[in-house]
């Protein structure tokens, strides 16, 4: 009776580590907590300063950073007080950071947040603090009725939606949908199929790859590959994006099925790891490094003498986060009041930023342009080229 | 007939190259448990220094294959022995003690890597000349998975050589079979367990160093592959290398060819495998008699 008995221990064992890979913590970073009533106003900067989205976490801090260091430390004239906290990367370790922030630090706004996640599970708590949250990342597609919750990203959905009615005009034959299984990658074929059908594409499959614990694409490309398709559209970030574009190449699509895809399968680090394999490639973006306005090139000047990199949407939206601020502040008499300045948020009608001018929508995130950037080579490094411009959205 | 192999051929091939892979890590975590009564949390962990050791040497000449391979040896070598010795003190405490501990050293150790190697997955790229597909009847493939098929498969026919045919092989098999009629022959089964861990972490190693293209080094990655390597164990029965190939072979086709085939289903048929295997043969599908 052993083996049978220890074959059930193994089963229960490789279940249980399973389930114990999914809660990894995240610890509560640095930030001081005086509680003086007077004083700077002090700004909870929530990212990930640990765990996968630890670059999205750190593109985001220098962003802020950066718009700091232009303006003397000051938003809207007034000295403040940046407090980090760790976001870590799943919804428990986000809370307990967003907790931290507005119930110890006594924060008088929040920006940030990377995981979609997070932001479902924090709303409830600035909803009834009534401390604003302007994110710079996270916008799940549910999130439409907040009243102290800003975002200056976009809506999930969006580049998908950007993309779709460009790929239906300009793809001649059946398009195929592979991506990532969590909300993310659904909220994007979903915003994409928005505007693809109408404009008369045809779809040949749609399929979701188990996440995260898909890392061979292979069986998932060959079917999308012996479907006969002319494109394939995507949705993977991070780690799965450079897999999933090196056997995009590797098992042979690439010449052979065009691929779109959201702009972040080659935003900022990855874009290096996926090397050649990556040219080609056409994504929706709302921002791209080599926009040709004079904010844009400031903004990168700087950035890049900062971090010798250049500057992700994930930086660009956490600049204008502290843009928003800045104006805010001002508009609020510099004082540190959560009210008036989320009342100040909402009366602002036009950001200048490094995308581009843009407003507030009627559910509190940008109406903007949308870009189709293709990878190309440029001076020996690959980057993403601006190609076309895909249309305003966020206007409904 | 020939349409549906053309389609699928490619999706075949690869679960040969996925399944060898899962079979060098496999055949440790098996031999360990069925020798040493040992459960081993931290053999996924191994995987994982392999493939960041990969990452760290190889810089797409043979040379740094080859440094990294060596490397990868000394660190399987360091990492079982140390393993090893930090579970003989809880022999005969039961497997939540050894689960404990080693998941422990697994999660410090996967910390400790965060901090060297940072949250990224950090794809390795092979040697420069193998880093370029090929055409298998028609189908574009990477070079590099099908030189990879040649060398794993080497080493599981030497593995299953050395276990199952020769007189070292001979005394594993018996210590498996019956560690305390092995002892009153007058064999110091201590140090044929020390043996039989060191070899089997020095396989995960070498696993994870020529795996890190196909499977590459990245936070949770020690998870994922602990979880296979438990699965195909569960499936091929515990300390047999036959088993342990086969099993690995098995569960490289069902996550290859099987996906391919239902896609819709790929997060069950892993542990819908599994689940048909223990119902219908508990035991394993290829276990060493011991029952």
């Amino acid at each position: 009776m052993t083996t049978r008995r220890t074959s059930y221990l193994l089963a229960l064992a490789a279940s249980g580590a399973l389930v114990l890979s999914g809660c990894g913590g995240g610890t509560l970073g640095g930030g001081s907590d005086d509680a003086a009533a007077e004083g700077p106003i002090k700004i909870g900067l929530l990212v990930p300063q640990s765990g996968v989205y630890k670059s999205l976490g750190d593109d985001m801090k220098a962003g802020f950073e950066v718009y700091l260091e232009q303006h003397d430390d000051k938003l809207g004239g007034a000295e403040v007080e940046v407090i980090l906290a760790d976001e870590g990367e799943t919804a428990d370790s986000g809370k307990a950071a967003a907790e931290k922030l507005v119930k110890q630090d006594q924060v008088t706004v929040v920006t940030g947040v990377v995981s979609s996640a997070v932001m479902n599970g924090v709303v409830d708590l600035f909803e009834t603090s009534k401390i604003p949250l302007v994110g710079s990342n996270a916008s799940p597609t549910t999130l439409t009725d907040a009243t102290y919750i800003w975002r200056t990203s976009y809506v999930n959905d969006e580049p998908g939606e950007a993309l779709g009615k460009y790929v239906a005009e300009n793809v001649d034959g059946g398009v195929y949908f592979l991506a990532a299984d969590y909300q993310a990658g659904k909220d994007e074929v979903e915003g994409f199929k928005k505007s693809f059908g109408p404009a008369g594409g045809e779809t040949v499959d749609e399929v979701y790859t188990p996440f995260p614990d898909t890392s061979n694409f292979q069986p998932f490309l060959a079917n999308a590959k012996s479907s006969g398709a002319e494109a394939l559209f995507s949705f993977y970030a991070g780690g799965a994006a450079v897999e999933f574009v090196k056997q995009y190449d590797q098992f042979g699509l690439k010449g052979d099925v065009d691929h779109y895809s959201a702009g972040f399968l080659t935003e900022g680090g990855v874009l290096d790891a996926q090397g050649e394999a990556a040219e080609g490639t056409f994504t929706a973006m709302n921002y791209n490094y080599d926009l040709d306005n004079e904010l844009n090139k400031a903004f990168v000047e700087d950035y890049e003498a900062k971090t010798g990199m250049k500057p992700t949407t994930y930086a660009m939206a956490s600049y204008d986060a502290a843009k928003v601020l800045d104006m805010a502040i001002e508009a609020a008499g510099g004082k540190a009041d959560p009210e008036a300045i989320n009342t100040a948020i909402g009366e602002i009608t036009e950001v200048e930023s490094p995308r581009g001018t843009w407003t507030w929508s009627n559910i509190g995130t940008p109406v903007q342009m949308w870009y189709l950037r293709e990878v190309q080579e440029v001076d020996g490094t690959l980057r993403n080229v601006v190609v076309d411009e895909l249309g305003e959205l966020g206007s409904d | 007939m020939t349409g549906w192999l053309d389609a699928h051929l490619v999706s075949m091939v690869d679960g040969v190259a996925y399944g060898l892979l899962l079979f060098t890590l496999a055949v440790g975590l098996s031999l360990v448990f069925g020798m040493m009564d040992v459960l081993n949390l931290a053999h996924g962990t191994l995987y994982l220094a392999g493939a960041y050791t990969a990452y760290a040497l190889s810089d797409g000449s043979w040379l740094g294959l080859l440094l990294a391979l060596v490397v990868g040896l000394v660190v399987g070598l360091l990492g079982g022995g140390l393993l090893a010795a930090a579970v003989a003190p809880l022999q005969g405490r039961g497997h939540l003690d050894q689960a404990a501990l080693t998941l422990g050293i697994a999660l410090i150790a996967a910390e400790v890597m965060v901090m060297i190697f940072g949250a990224q997955v950090l794809p390795t790229a092979p040697p420069s000349a193998l880093a370029r597909s090929v055409s298998v009847l028609g189908h574009s493939y990477p070079l590099y998975r099908l030189v990879f098929i040649a060398v794993a498969g080497l080493i599981a026919v030497l593995v299953y050589l050395a276990f199952e045919r020769s007189s070292v092989g001979a005394l594993v098999r018996a210590t498996v079979a019956d560690r305390d009629m092995v002892r009153a022959t007058g064999v110091d089964t201590r140090k044929v367990l020390f043996g039989v861990f060191a070899f089997g972490a020095v396989l995960a190693t070498v696993g994870g160093v020529l795996g890190a293209p196909i499977i590459a080094p990245g936070p949770g990655v020690d998870d994922r592959v602990l979880v296979l390597s438990l699965v195909v164990v569960v499936i091929g029965g515990l300390g047999s290398v036959r088993g342990a190939l086969l099993g690995a072979l098995l569960i490289g086709q069902v996550q290859t060819l099987g996906v391919a085939l239902m896609p819709a289903f790929a997060p069950f048929l892993l542990f819908g495998a599994m689940l048909l295997v223990l119902v219908l043969r508990p035991q394993g599908l290829f276990a060493l008699g011991r029952a």
